[in-house]
């Protein structure tokens, strides 16, 4: 057989795990070209209802695909990949019914818009598949270019340009970090593989005299992820890029990447790396610990909403890596995707309502939610039962995803650390409480009432319904639902 | 005969590598931008000889037609094209210099003890190498190119093709951000 036989069998057998990522990157790349020359200028937003159609299909396709290992042992199509990609997808589809008040108000509308989101959330499907740290590392940078322009997309304004230019200068910093431990970890595993499966037993083997290579490289690769999922003490750029960046990537940000970069994060460390475990465990404590304290104490001082999202969202990442640090991989993925669906319904339903008031001329400060339980009952009480459920307030769902995570820790007996996480969420839940009580009991100036607009009421909707059933339902649909992720 | 050519080239492969160096070196810290730009070609040229060295002939050949060739005319272009004489006398991101010479420093300690380390440590039964095979694959493969094209579509195919999306991304990105009037 020639080689070219050879490599369109490997192809052919192997292109149906790439399918939901593949129609991505092509329909995103027709949509450029030649679609965009068929749609007149006041047409735009016909794209956003592309654009959401592309990323269902892909989204049906990926869950439909075949559990299988393809592409030289570089894509693993399991119970995790599928879990995960349905996260990124479901964040992609948010992300764009969000960012119409905004784009329309400020006559934005672009294609490029809607095909950047989908390179990215294409980038997102191959990175928790990938199952080699090159297929790996790559997919992170799909993922990670494509943000890096989205947040400075508004470039008329500055904070949007000051936002981009700092996450793409540590983002690429970072991505150096990475990139050397990832070549130190090669050498160290004696420069034959970047297979995870296979550095793993070969890392275990190696002689004294590479131990410390294999630390040293293990430590980067580390700090290349906590870089991605913003953990402490690699966070600076999350604050500054969340506040300047259009809202809707606001909530793109926190809900589709991170979800993508957890699952990297455990098909790494939980599954690749498990052999040598005691080098990168306290390193990952301290980083999850970290993140918990300042995460939380940061957010207390924050007047912008955005700013005290953004810092909560570390506090949340920090209280995750308790999931990759649990020694039993299967169960960390299932406490992870769990936490990680609830927290990507209560994030994006509290950003269709900060994107509502923005687009009111009210800003994303907290003074500007006073009083707003009397001028808009309904309103409040959605943005209430999100907030009192990323606080993990009972018998709000997200109590449930947090006791399954924090069960899950004291099992693995991670004590101290769990009790961290305790102690940090009641201080969180202190200025989640903070802003219901401006809501509620604050005077309001009188102001005009806008409409909402139907997708940000969509939105709002869905995820308050399924927060309130999932408050109803509790466990049983958390256990039904944690099953996809072992699949 | 062999083994003094195989040490020349190991003496050439240093003597390049650290041209290449002193040419990363400069361009960094050239205050003209144009300086900087001849500090990169000197770098590319030079990593371009580091190939050579270690028998890599296409990759040789294609870093000094991309590179040197390519990529530095386009640095050129920009430099001449972008008025940059305004940032001169701007001290740009200068006020951290004592912290950047010591996080560097601290940086090179460590790193230098890891090699130390591994290459010299005293469990160093058998010496860190690359892999002994990859040299006869090369062999087996006849030429060069044939080599990089196994690499690159049947070994490295994904990582291929998601690069190709990056680069398109990547171009799209800059269309976005420098376009002057949206359409």
């Amino acid at each position: 057989m020639s080689f070219a036989q050879g490599l369109l069998e490997a192809l052919t057998k192997d292109l149906p795990l790439l399918y939901g990522p593949a129609l991505l990157a092509v329909a995103a790349t027709l949509m450029l070209w030649p679609g965009d020359r068929f749609v007149g200028r006041g047409n735009k937003k016909a794209w956003a209802f592309v654009a959401a159609l592309v990323l269902l299909a892909a989204g049906a396709l990926a869950l439909t695909a075949p559990t299988d290992e393809g592409f030289n042992r570089m894509f693993r199509v399991d119970g995790l990949t599928k879990g995960f990609q349905a996260l990124c997808v479901m964040g992609g589809l948010i992300t764009i019914a969000l960012s119409q008040p905004q784009l329309n108000a400020l006559k934005e509308q672009t294609v490029e818009y809607y095909a950047l989101i989908l390179f990215s959330v294409c980038g997102m499907m191959l990175l928790v598949g990938a199952t080699d740290l090159v297929s790996m590392y790559f997919s992170l940078e799909l993922m990670a270019l494509c943000i890096y322009v989205l947040v400075a997309y508004l470039r008329h304004q500055e904070r949007s340009v000051e936002a981009g230019l700092k996450y793409f200068l540590l983002g690429a910093f970072s991505s150096g970090i990475l990139l050397y431990g990832i070549s130190l970890l090669f050498a160290a595993a004696g420069g034959v593989t970047t297979n995870l499966a296979e550095l793993n037993g070969r890392l275990a083997l190696v002689s004294a005299n590479g131990s410390l290579l294999v630390y040293a490289g293990v430590l980067m690769v580390l700090v290349g992820f906590a870089f991605k999922v913003a953990a402490v003490p690699f966070h600076m750029w999350s604050p500054d890029a969340y506040e300047g960046a259009p809202t809707p990537i606001t909530a793109f940000m926190s809900m589709a990447p991170k979800a993508a970069a957890l699952g990297a994060f455990l098909r790494v460390f939980g599954t690749g790396f498990q052999g040598i475990a005691s080098d990168w465990m306290l390193p990952l404590a301290y980083i999850a610990g970290a993140s918990m304290v300042l995460g939380n104490v940061a957010a207390l001082r924050q007047q912008s909403l955005k700013r005290l999202l953004a810092y909560s969202s570390i506090a949340h990442v920090g209280y995750m890596l308790l999931g990759v640090m649990s020694g039993d991989a299967q169960a960390g993925a299932q406490a992870i995707w769990l936490y990680m669906l609830t927290y990507l319904l209560m994030q994006s339903g509290a950003f269709a309502i900060l994107i509502y008031l923005q687009g009111k001329g009210e800003g994303e400060r907290i003074d500007d939610f006073r009083g707003l339980g009397r001028r808009q009952p309904v309103l409040a009480f959605a943005m209430m039962v999100f907030l009192l459920s990323l606080a993990g307030i009972p018998p709000l769902v997200g109590f449930f995803s947090k006791f399954i995570l924090f069960k899950l820790a004291i099992e693995q007996g991670h004590v101290a650390l769990t009790v961290l996480a305790l102690l940090t969420s009641a201080v969180a839940a202190y200025y989640y409480l903070n802003v219901v009580a401006v809501m509620y009991f604050k005077e309001a100036p009188e102001t005009e009432r806008a409409p909402m607009g139907s997708l940000a009421t969509l939105v709002v909707t869905v995820s308050c319904a399924l927060i309130l059933v999932g408050t109803f339902f509790g466990f049983r649909l958390m256990d039904w639902m944690g099953r996809i992720v072992l699949g | 005969m062999e083994a003094i050519l195989s040490r020349s080239a190991t003496y050439l492969f240093l003597l390049f590598g650290f041209i290449a160096l002193g040419g990363a070196a400069s361009m960094v810290f050239a205050r003209n931008a144009v300086h900087s730009v001849i500090g990169f070609l000197v770098a590319m040229l030079a990593v371009a000889a580091c190939y050579l060295t270690l028998q890599a002939e296409f990759l040789g050949v294609a870093q000094i037609l991309v590179y040197a060739g390519g990529i530095v005319v386009l640095f050129l272009f920009v430099v001449m094209l972008v008025e940059l004489t305004k940032f001169k006398e701007k001290r740009l991101f200068q006020i951290q210099t004592p912290w950047a010479v010591a996080t560097v420093l601290v940086a090179v300690a460590a790193f230098g003890g890891v090699f130390w380390k591994t290459l010299f440590g005293p469990a160093a039964v058998e010496p860190l190498t690359l892999r002994p095979e990859l040299a006869e694959g090369l062999k087996v493969a006849e030429q060069n190119a044939q080599a990089l094209s196994r690499g690159l579509y049947a070994d490295f195919l994904l990582p291929f093709e998601i690069l190709s999306v990056i680069l398109l991304v990547a171009l799209v990105g800059a269309v976005v951000l420098a376009k002057t009037e949206r359409v």
